[in-house]
């Protein structure tokens, strides 16, 4: 359990922060905002967010990957948990095509034992 | 007759002799040229740690192949062999032609839209990775 938490907090850990800090205000707050914004509800929230909350960019898109190599061990291990778990999109921000081709590559490493299902305590 | 690339990867026990790796991979391009295919790399990764247990051992002995096909029953046969031989402890193959002929449809598709807009000439050359390039280059 301990080391489960440890490895969330090695990643960004910028969304938890951010909704636990808001509590039970959040859902009243938007719907005030709707009512007077109207069409810009799609856009950027202002308002109480007390941080501006950086935009995560897919790393892979930044690069240009176009395959991602299942062989490449270093490469995978930042979007991995200690645990073994792969991370969500939500907290590295990479982008659905690449989440796809990365959780592909991910399952291929563990297949043939480069990566862990799950490590033993 | 339709021609694939595939990715062979087999772990042997770390406790095996070398030159027994050594044989069983010169029996697998055997196969290979048998049934009118070709080993394209091979790479031998060393003993490295598993990131679990298979069948006991904490360790294995890597071994990497870029094969050549154009029959399909070669895949099959290389499974069977590597099946059959005490030392291996797992193995993995994976038709990967498919994943590289997109990589290489994206590049193209990059370049293209690079080209029809000069503005920005310096993000223009497609980076991709270039270990990756090097079995596309081979095809």
């Amino acid at each position: 359990m301990s080391e489960q938490s440890s490895g969330q907090s090695a990643a960004p850990s910028v969304p938890p922060a951010g909704s636990g800090g808001q509590g039970g205000h959040s859902p009243q707050g938007g719907r005030e905002r709707s009512r007077e914004g109207g069409p810009g509800g799609g856009g950027p929230r202002r308002g109480k967010r007390q941080y501006f909350r950086k935009k995560k960019v897919c790393r892979f898109c930044v690069d240009r990957v176009d395959f991602i190599d299942y062989k490449k061990v270093e490469m995978l291990l930042p979007f991995v948990q200690e645990r073994g778990k792969i991370l969500p999109r939500r907290i590295t921000g990479t982008c659905s095509r690449h989440q796809r081709w990365l959780g592909e590559a991910i399952k291929r490493a563990r297949n043939i034992a480069l990566l862990p299902f799950a490590t033993e305590l | 007759m339709d021609e694939r690339l595939y990715d062979l990867i087999f772990i042997c026990r770390p406790t095996t002799p070398e030159e027994e790796i050594d044989k069983l991979i010169a029996t697998l391009q055997q196969v290979t040229t048998e049934r009118s295919g070709r080993v394209e790399k091979t790479e031998k990764w060393g003993t490295r740690k598993l990131a679990y247990r298979v069948a006991k051992n904490r360790e294995g002995y890597f071994v990497y192949l870029l094969l050549h096909s154009t029959q399909s029953e070669m895949v099959k046969e290389l499974e069977r062999r590597l099946k059959v031989s005490d030392a291996v402890i797992k193995y993995q193959s994976i038709r990967i032609d498919e994943d590289l002929k997109r990589q290489q449809k994206l590049a193209k598709h990059r370049e293209r839209r690079a080209s029809r807009r000069p503005r920005k000439p310096a993000t223009a050359p497609a980076s991709a990775p270039p270990a990756a390039e090097q079995p596309a280059a081979a095809s």
